[in-house]
């Protein structure tokens, strides 16, 4: 091939290639002004993860220890008592340091209870490693500011602005189609 | 003693110049060092190091019990990581005897070829950069966030989810699961020809690709190469089709082939690899009951039986295996991952020798290492 004709193919390749592109230009942005616009996590995203208490304010938590147990990286830490009133246990202490934590939720899998739980919530930037080391009341905490979470025994559930415990629609619930399509279904029947 | 991985200089030669490329060079894609000698524009010596990114994987995983592995097996290949979860669960499938619902199957498949094709993309995005194209980077990152959105949306992360598990999958999928792929497909069907002209059809790249870094098919097979590199050079071998898993028996789809064995050849197997992936997902999506079981019957404490397995399965790169021991505790008694890329890197000396530096980074780009599996 001569030089020219090498030439005039780059350009013309050239050419092809802001074609593509100037065709693209007019589509909306595929970014997100993060902080000032926060993204939508859905529920089953792992990111902090939190203990839930019920609506009068118990731990659900009855210390079994499962999640320290099945815990790859060994970051949960777990000091439990005889309960004095009643049968079980109750928790002394509960630490969990999100510095280490690999984010695999087997701990949210393994929960019997659903105690510990994942909440959409993905803040962890901070600027000191040590305020990841979190305790029972840092889980509680954000178990209580939590609006949705989720775990594998009782699905995706919600707290009310009244703060009671509800189950969320299915559309939201991870295997919630077979009950729309019941629905669906029962709508056309009726 | 003389360190054989170094590059001395040949006494009385002047004309050789031994520089070092990486670990920190931007076109080695992680922290590959080769150390390469030079003359002139023409490469003489190339030996490749590797090791930085060395966490003692297998030995960590000798010490978890079998559940906790799989999140460790995510962490391999973190460009492709819900494929890397496949082959150890599959050989501790085999040692339980755990059925697999045909469904679970099913949604694994889709998975797989969705993260076969996010796997691409990053590979199509950073492999341009390397080459000076930074258009491609920007698209591909666009079109696989969609990708990992529908992953995060079902499995809860987006690169590493830890969502296989034995028996099928660890939750039912998001009831927008089958809307949000089939969306995603006709998305990226109007993507793929502006890759295509962008890179594969256009001649500047043509001119940087064509007859570069050719591997002759004896080598690539005397090497353990594997994936979309032995498939450019003219071998049409496929874990998929070889030793079929999961769902791909009931799936049809094409091996990609290409006779050449240059860059070229490489990215054009694995653009058409993203095709035949539609095509795959496509089918799997018909198939796929909307409801029903996702997990088979699996006791709550994995304990296989004492013997050994071993699997393997296709991502991206190609062949990766697993060989589970199992001496019939809550622990593996051994545990050893083939992986593909570490096997690809050592055609490295072969590829490099005789030509031109420019074309070094061609050519590592169309090899796509990713530096987690080939270190471990
Ligand atoms: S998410 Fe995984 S690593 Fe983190 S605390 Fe739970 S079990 Fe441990
Ligand atoms: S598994 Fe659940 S109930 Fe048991 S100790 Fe952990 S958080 Fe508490």
């Amino acid at each position: 091939m001569s030089l020219f004709a090498e030439v005039w193919d780059a350009v013309k390749a050239v050419a092809a290639g802001l074609e593509t592109v100037h065709r693209r230009v007019k589509q909306p942005p595929a970014t997100e002004f993060y902080p000032y616009k926060k993204p939508e996590i859905p529920p089953v995203s792992v990111q902090f993860l939190a203990l839930i208490q019920n609506e009068d304010g118990t731990d659900r938590c009855v210390a079994c220890l499962q999640c320290e147990r099945v815990c790859p990286s060994q970051v949960i830490t777990i000091e439990r008592k005889r309960n004095p009133e009643g049968k079980g246990f109750v928790l002394e202490r509960f630490d969990l340091d999100f510095a280490n934590c690999m984010h695999c939720a087997n701990c949210v899998e393994a929960c019997p209870v659903s105690a510990i739980v994942t909440v959409g919530e993905f803040e962890h930037a901070v600027y000191d490693i040590n305020f990841l080391k979190a305790d029972k009341a840092f889980l509680d905490h954000i178990g209580h500011e939590a609006k949705i979470w989720y775990s594998p025994k009782f699905g995706v559930e919600m707290r009310t602005p009244e703060g009671k415990i509800v189950k969320a629609p299915p559309e939201m619930q991870p295997g919630g189609l077979a009950e729309l399509l019941k629905e669906a279904e029962g709508g056309e029947g009726a | 003693m003389r360190n054989p991985t170094t590059i001395e200089p040949v006494p009385g030669r002047t004309d050789e110049m031994i520089i070092n490329m990486g670990p920190q060079h931007p076109a080695t894609h992680g922290v590959l060092k080769v150390v390469i000698g030079l003359d002139g524009e023409r490469i003489t010596r190339a030996v490749p190091h590797i090791g930085f990114l060395h966490r003692n994987h297998e030995k960590i995983e000798e010490a978890r019990t079998y559940t906790q592995i799989i999140s460790y097996t995510d962490r391999m290949d973190y460009v492709s990581g819900l494929q890397n979860e496949l082959p150890f669960i599959l050989a501790v499938e085999d040692l339980l005897g755990v059925e697999v619902p045909p469904r679970a199957k099913l949604i694994r498949t889709i998975f797989f070829e969705l993260f076969r094709i996010a796997s691409h993309l990053v590979w199509l995005g950073t492999g341009m950069l390397d080459l000076g194209a930074i258009t491609p980077f920007l698209y591909t990152f666009r079109d696989r966030e969609k990708i990992l959105e529908i992953t995060e949306k079902t499995a809860g992360a987006r690169m590493l989810p830890n969502y296989f598990t034995f028996g099928g999958v660890r939750r039912d999928v998001h009831p927008d699961f089958f809307k949000d792929v089939a969306a995603f497909l006709d998305f990226f069907e109007t993507r793929l020809p502006d890759y295509y002209a962008l890179v594969l059809d256009s001649p500047v790249f043509q001119a940087r690709a064509v007859g570069v870094g050719v591997l002759s098919k004896e080598r690539a097979i005397a090497r353990g190469a594997s994936g979309p590199v032995i498939r450019a050079s003219g071998v049409p071998y496929d874990v998929r089709k070889a030793e079929p898993y999961d769902a791909y028996p009931e799936l049809e789809f094409e091996i990609p082939t290409r006779e050449e064995g240059d860059v070229y050849a490489r990215f054009w197997v694995r653009f058409r690899e993203m095709e035949e992936s539609v095509k795959i997902i496509r089918q799997a999506l018909e198939k796929v009951p909307k409801t029903g079981p996702y997990k088979g019957k699996v006791p709550p404490r994995v304990k296989p039986k004492p013997g050994a397995r071993y699997r393997a399965v296709e991502i991206a790169r190609g062949h990766l295996g697993a060989y589970v021991v199992s001496d019939g505790s809550e622990y593996p008694a051994r545990i050893k991952h083939r992986s593909p890329s570490f096997a690809n890197l050592q055609l490295i000396p072969d590829l490099f020798v005789g030509a031109r530096f420019a074309d070094a980074i061609a050519i590592l780009s169309s090899l796509d290492p990713v530096f987690g599996e080939v270190d471990r």
